[in-house]
């Protein structure tokens, strides 16, 4: 259908307008935005937005007032729109499982839809249950009601998968799980995104939630008006005005800290370093300095070096820059290493 | 006579009219089903038809079945057919209802992924709405056939079918030999059908409601 057949496909909305019926004004009002192919793109804002109208403009269940939407170069406005909306999958806060259907079914309903052959169905189900980490032997033939929220929520990405369609709409689709299930999911599914590769909008009001997806963020106000549309990193070093600061909060910098692994500072000394506390390369520099400071030392090591406040100061673009002369281990506020290691033990 | 020895004695003429009671409901529970169940998936979207078709439902049950028959007898005469007719149309209400509430009651949000996924609106609304509606629409029929298994026996006033017969014979003779028979045997014949129903209607859901909406939570 669009140019693409798996991989993402670039997504373009042109002046997009949905006024509804009876209301005073727009609720989505002349977007313009470019979803560039194979990037995970948040719309954050708070309820009431417009995040779901625009989103749903684009599946064409809700048909827009004005404008253009193209995804992969073709003008969706001119689709059939169930066929159209067979290539783009969907996930929704509530899920939506039929509960009269089996978990296997409910994830081959598009391929069954689009006239695949049972066998291959059948071997797409069994991929997909493993993919989002349900062991299809215990779970294809189980019906929604016996699922815990979760694993329901990672059927409903599943069965948006299912077709292997190269975009991807998400509405809070991790809305409705407890804080750990959230997490957990969050951390799945960006793995499972460096894999696929499909172009995703992700609609969500929890900007901590934006930071961890996004490849790009989209900051909204009302009307669907786009406040910044960047990087988390750029957005939390940068905001556009005071509202967009006002999303990040008081803590932008420890939000960057979390963007950032030890492995992608410099290190400032031999891996593994004996006698320091260690951590794993992948780590974040925001788990990294929770660690640090646990340890009330000013610097970590890991496989891929040390790591050292200052480094990590730099990292962020905060901090004194360190001169060559000196060795960067006396930060006044921490004490040296050596002894905290040995009180910390 | 007691009224087992009673019984024993009548059985052929027992026997026929409790068979053609329960045939008079089949039948007409059967043609309300299908009636009853199409009409509420062509107007449960529509609240101009929906209403119009619950009005009407509702009206022709607020007719005393005695005045029904009797209006009918001009039309489609004595007997069976216009025993038919208004048991049908009392069937109705019931069906109806409960499949226009089951399927709209249908979470919005299941059918906005099916639709979502690109299931058209007649795919959401028969392979969606009616399977999660069918619990609430079998209850419908249910108690559609409890009703006029009863007003079936009033059919006998215009010469229909089942064992109203037994029973308005022995009222009419009340106090003569074997009234009290005949009103007790129609009255227990029509008990044991009911039951009887009942218990069809009770396979019937264990074999028609999807699993996965049995299974417990
Ligand atoms: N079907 C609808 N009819 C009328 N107004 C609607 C409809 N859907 C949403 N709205 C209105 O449009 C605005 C944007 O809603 P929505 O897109 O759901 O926002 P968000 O997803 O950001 O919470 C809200 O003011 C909402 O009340
Ligand atoms: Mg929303």
């Amino acid at each position: 259908m669009f140019d693409t057949e798996t991989e993402g496909a670039r997504i373009e909305l042109r002046a997009l307008t949905k006024h509804y019926p009876g209301q005073p004004a727009p609720a989505v009002d002349n977007v313009d935005l470019d979803i560039p192919a194979g990037e995970l793109v948040v719309f954050v804002g708070p309820s009431g937005c417009g995040k779901t109208t625009t989103m749903k403009m684009i599946n064409r269940l809700v048909e827009p007032t004005s404008g253009e939407i193209r995804i992969g170069g073709k003008d969706v406005l001119s689709l059939q729109p169930d066929e159209l909306r067979r290539h783009i999958g969907y996930a929704i806060q509530q899920v939506g499982l039929f509960p009269h259907l089996t978990i296997g079914q409910n994830i081959g309903l598009v391929p069954k839809l689009l006239g695949w052959p049972a066998a291959r169905i059948a071997a797409r189900v069994e991929e997909l249950l493993s993919l989002v980490n349900l062991e299809p032997s215990l779970f294809h033939d189980r019906y929604p009601r016996q699922l815990s929220g979760g694993q329901q929520q990672r059927v409903g990405v599943a069965r948006a998968l299912a077709a292997d369609p190269p975009v991807m709409l998400m509405d809070e689709p991790f809305g409705a799980t407890d804080p750990i299930t959230r997490e957990h999911l969050q951390k799945e599914f960006v793995r499972l995104q460096k894999r696929l590769r499909k172009t995703i909008i992700f609609v969500t009001h929890d900007f901590e939630e934006a930071i961890k997806l996004g490849d790009r963020i989209v900051v909204l106000r009302e009307r669907s008006h786009i406040a910044q549309y960047d990087t988390p990193a750029e957005i939390l070093a940068r905001p556009a005005d005071d509202y967009v600061a006002g999303f990040v909060g008081q803590d932008a910098t420890l939000k960057r800290l979390a963007l950032l692994r030890v492995e992608d500072v410099a290190p400032a000394g031999p891996p593994q370093q004996a006698g320091l506390p260690q951590v794993a390369a992948g780590t974040s520099l925001r788990e990294a300095l929770d660690v640090m400071i646990a340890h009330g030392s000013d610097r970590c090591s890991s496989p891929s070096g040390v790591l050292t406040y200052t480094a990590l100061c730099g990292a962020v673009g905060t901090g004194r820059p360190s001169s060559p002369g000196r060795e960067p281990e006396a930060v006044p506020s921490l004490p040296a290493p050596e002894k905290v290691v040995a009180g910390g033990r | 006579m007691n009224f087992s020895e009673y019984v024993v004695s009548r059985w052929d003429t027992l026997s026929l009219a409790a068979a053609e009671h329960v045939l008079a409901v089949a039948i007409a529970i059967g043609v309300a089903a299908l009636v009853g169940i199409g009409t509420g998936l062509l107007v449960h979207e529509t609240p101009k038809a929906r209403n119009a078709s619950l009005a009407l439902s509702a009206t022709i049950l607020t007719v005393p079945s005695l005045a029904l028959l009797t209006l009918l007898i001009p039309l489609t005469g004595l007997g069976w057919g216009s025993t038919l007719i208004a048991l049908t149309a009392y069937a109705l209400l019931p069906i109806i209802r409960n499949t226009v509430t089951g399927l709209n009651g249908v979470d919005a949000t299941t059918v906005e992924a099916g639709r979502g996924m690109g299931m058209s609106r007649a795919r959401v609304l028969m392979k969606v709405q009616l399977p999660l509606a069918w619990p609430l629409i079998l209850t419908g029929v249910r108690v559609s056939t409890q009703m006029i298994i009863g007003i079936a026996a009033i059919a006998a006033y215009v010469d229909g079918p089942g064992l109203g017969t037994q029973i308005f014979e022995g009222l009419s003779r009340l106090g003569s030999v074997n009234a009290l028979n005949a009103t007790l045997a129609g009255t227990l014949g029509i008990v044991v059908i009911a039951v009887l129903f009942d218990l069809f209607f009770y396979a019937v859901r264990q074999l028609t409601v999807p699993r996965g909406l049995r299974v417990r939570h």
